[in-house]
């Protein structure tokens, strides 16, 4: 391969429209990039910001989709294609730019070892060898015989990137690689990716939701919206002094092990600034989105009164264990997921369970929630703190019944506690109202709709507007805000901070993110392997972090 | 031997198949061809099925002679003046006699069908949110009603009740819900451990309110379009136990018993048996494509 200047991607001009039943809808439009060899280029974003959708054209993936439309010229290593016309592409596609994709288990054959995947591409046993020793695979050879089935997460994209390298591109495109891994894998496999792209020398589109990783990884970035770059130079630049106004309003709303926990997270959002008015001293939105700019307003100002008397934890779990049983007829066994988890939330106080996949998080949200029993133990709930316990879920979406109404959803919960039983109808309906304008929604807007015409961050609110509508006694959170876009998630972990100021909630916060777990909760658990291995004060979590497992969880949240 | 990991849990394949053709509500994802396309195979079995069930409902008033008084000369030929479709050996008025048999089949198939689907609806459901012995002792009932051939056992009870149209459409039904509660089991059994319905419990919604605001209506429209197809498959079904005389008596215009007694006449006056037999195909083949209809009408809703 020889190296010139010339870039190894150049996009010219490229508009991509989708054409849809209400008129065409503009996914890129005019984008002009440049990759050089060996440099790599972040393309952030947020959902529907059109970075998957440049991932694809780039890739000559739109050419047979019907109902798109493209314009300009996507040329890779000197040779220009046009991203909407198939001609050309074969030679071009899977040979000088390939893919690393999120989901390595969709992209590799299940039918298939990795070695006679990887040799098709490689074309010799060795050579397939010697990439899975490149990509640090353990015991490549046994590797090179299992399905991808047999596979943890880290290792398929480990193979997903030695099958894409061993082509040796000219160009790379990485969309989201780490998105679905879990934290701690996600600095390896990141840094493989740096060293390997180095070494061959290929242009690196790295397209991603998520700031700390292209700031880790990437020479320069472009930040995306709405089909169009808005700011783009050298990484440190765009995130240490972005000058687009959604740029700078993008960084702000990154979480980092140095975010302020007092006060709320990301720039002044109105509709949360209308939700804060209630009950202040200074009500007014304009000043409320000053002092919230000035780093004046602390959730401090918020707090409701404490109660006298001290009440009992509202959730005691005392040496809980849970197995579950795995296999299936034959060959069935036992696989212990808790082993003796002792945990308390006191009233009022939250508590964040850090964790990664597997490590049995998720089982005590569950048993915490009366969702599966332990098998032993004590889970004691006091609920005279409020009406039972409640979940807001990861997937909001899936957790609001596709044929109900918002409206329904909201009067079918209040009406099971007592308290939303004594209510007339009036008062019910005033009372669901005032719920969803907590969570910063409008309900006029928003009460007669289904969940399929919710958007992800209005589905996330319905969901905890249903949670707190009567309030708790223990809200247990699951992972709210993972699957959310950065600002919407700094807008739900602002609500729920809100909420537990206003409403004087116990909440148990379940998430793999330590920057998150921070800013809502007062203690952090860490768990591993069904064991709670260190129990910090959220305070000062990285001076008092002293655990192996800890401290590399610190070390994945990405400055 | 390979094992699933939850070869216990999985839907009898006969469940699970029409599962997986449910109407799931599909992101209207831009750019696919034929989303827009109207669906025109459905508005016109819609159409005919409209037409059917206005002629049926109209019958009597519709023909100026009686089903089972004699109205004209016997074995009178199709397209005959006063007799579009002829007379039979005795002289009754075949068009007559076969709006009426299909006013019969119709009211009859959708009451065994609309019976079975309720019945099998109301035990799939109670077994699949039940689960544990519940569930093994309704699906293995359920399972014994289906291991016997469907044809003799509807023959069997029908014949034991007394040939009649009732018994006929008893025996059917007893042969027909098995199919609606296995079909509604594996269904509720996947909804019962969806998000959603573990939110709705969350809430604090129990019992028979559960079921009915946040799992029957995820089950629903896949009964509704399995139902619509059946009706087509139980008037056969009656025509055939008609047919060999498991229906009502003579003179009753019963298309099968019409087909049966216009057997003996098929050699010199063809009609008498064919025409009938012509109206019992055309009617299930009208409820197979009102079937596919439904389904395509309840795809674009996203019901």
């Amino acid at each position: 391969m020889t190296r010139t200047d010339r870039p190894a991607l150049r996009v010219d001009g490229l508009t991509v429209r989708y054409l849809t039943k209400g008129g065409p809808v503009v996914a890129a439009a005019d984008v002009d990039l440049r990759v050089a060899p060996g440099q790599c280029l972040g393309l952030v974003g947020e959902s529907g910001s059109g970075k998957s959708t440049l991932g694809l054209a780039v890739q000559g993936l739109l050419t047979r989709e019907e109902q798109v439309a493209t314009e300009g010229v996507v040329a890779i290593a000197d040779r220009e294609l046009d991203p909407g016309d198939e001609r050309g592409w074969g030679q071009v596609r899977g040979h000088l730019v390939t893919t690393v994709f999120q989901d390595p288990m969709a992209s590799l054959d299940p039918t298939m070892t990795v070695g006679r995947m990887l040799t098709w591409v490689t074309r010799d046993k060795q050579e397939s060898l010697r990439w899975l020793e490149e990509v640090e695979i353990r015991e490549p050879k046994v590797v090179l015989r299992s399905y991808p089935h047999q596979l943890s997460g880290g290792m398929r994209q480990r193979v997903m990137i030695a099958m894409a390298l061993a082509r040796r591109p000219a160009v790379l495109v990485a969309d989201e690689p780490t998105t679905a891994l879990d934290v701690s894998v996600q600095a390896q496999i990141l840094s493989l990716l740096r060293r390997e792209q180095d070494r061959l020398g290929c242009g690196l589109l790295f397209v991603t939701h998520d700031l700390g990783v292209a700031r880790t990884m990437c020479d320069d970035v472009a930040v995306m919206r709405h089909g169009r770059i808005v700011e783009r130079g050298p990484s440190a630049q765009v995130f240490d002094a972005p000058q687009d106004e959604y740029s700078r309003r993008l960084v702000a709303s990154r979480l980092t092990l140095d975010t302020d926990r007092a006060r709320p997270v990301g720039p002044p959002e109105p509709t949360v600034v209308a939700s804060m008015s209630e009950g202040l001293a200074q009500p007014e939105p304009e000043s409320l989105t000053r002092r919230w700019s000035a780093g004046e307003l602390t959730w401090a100002s918020f707090a409701a009164p404490e109660p006298e008397r001290r009440r009992p934890p509202a959730l005691e779990l005392v040496a809980v264990t849970k197995s579950f049983r795995t296999g299936g007829l034959l060959g069935s066994r036992e696989k212990q997921v808790l082993h003796g988890i002792d945990l308390t939330v006191e009233p009022r106080q939250s508590v964040a369970l850090v964790g990664e996949s597997g490590s049995g998080k998720s089982t005590i949200l569950r048993i915490a929630a009366g969702l599966e029993q332990a098998d032993g133990g004590d889970v004691v709930i006091d609920d005279r703190g409020g009406a039972g316990v409640q979940v807001v879920p990861q997937d909001a979406g899936a957790s609001l019944t596709p044929w109900r109404t918002v409206e329904q959803l909201l009067l079918e919960r209040l009406g099971n506690t007592p308290e939303g039983t004594g209510l007339t109808d009036a008062e019910r309906s005033a009372r669901i109202r005032l719920a969803l304008e907590r969570v910063a929604l409008d309900p006029d807007q928003v009460l007669r709709r289904k969940a399929g015409q919710l958007s992800g961050g209005q589905r996330q609110r319905v969901a905890i507007a249903r949670a707190v509508v009567v309030p708790p006694a223990l809200l247990l959170c699951d992972e709210p805000t993972s699957a959310l876009d950065v600002s919407v998630a700094c807008t739900v972990l602002n609500l729920l901070n809100l909420l537990r100021q206003q409403l004087g909630l116990s909440i148990l916060f379940v998430t793999h993110d330590l920057a998150a777990a921070r800013v809502i909760a007062d203690r952090v658990d860490v768990i591993s392997d069904g064991r709670i291995v260190e129990r910090v004060d959220a305070g000062d979590l990285s001076d008092s972090m002293t655990s192996a497992y800890g401290r590399r969880l610190l070390d994945a949240v990405l400055p | 031997m390979p094992s699933s990991p939850d070869a216990t849990t999985v839907p009898a394949p006969t469940a699970a198949a029409p599962a997986r053709r449910r109407m799931l509500p599909l992101p209207s994802r831009p750019g696919r061809r034929g989303h827009e396309a109207r669906p025109v195979g459905a508005v016109v079995a819609l159409t005919l099925l409209g037409v059917v069930v206005l002629v049926a409902l109209l019958g009597p008033a519709l023909s100026p002679y009686s089903s089972i008084t004699v109205s004209g000369p016997p074995d009178l030929a199709p397209f005959s003046a006063g007799h579009w479709l002829g007379t039979d050996h005795l002289g009754f008025d075949i068009a007559t006699r076969v709006v009426e048999g299909a006013r019969t089949s119709l009211y009859a198939a959708c009451v065994v069908t609309l019976g079975s689907a309720v019945f099998g609806l109301a035990l799939g459901t109670l077994a699949g949110m039940a689960g544990g012995w519940v569930d093994q002792v309704l699906m293995r009932l359920t399972d014994l009603f289906l291991a016997f051939p469907a044809t003799i056992v509807a023959m069997a009870v029908a014949m034991g009740l007394g040939p009649s149209l009732s018994s006929s459409m008893i025996g059917i039904a007893v042969i027909w819900w098995p199919l609606y509660a296995r079909l509604t089991r594996g269904e509720v059994r996947r909804v019962a451990s969806s998000p959603h319905v573990e939110a709705a419990r969350l809430s604090g919604t129990r019992g028979l309110t559960l079921v009915r605001r946040h799992v029957v209506p995820s089950v629903l429209p896949t009964v509704v379009v399995t139902a619509s197809m059946d009706i087509g498959g139980v008037i056969a079904m009656l025509a055939g136990l008609a047919f060999i005389g498991l229906g009502s008596p003579e003179p009753a215009p019963e298309l099968g018993l019409m087909a049966s007694s216009g057997m003996q006449y098929i050699l010199g006056s063809w009609w008498i048996a064919v025409i009938p037999g012509i109206a019992v195909g055309l009617l299930s083949l009208l409820f197979t494509y009102t079937g596919d209809a439904l389904r395509s009408l309840l795809r674009g809703t996203g019901a």
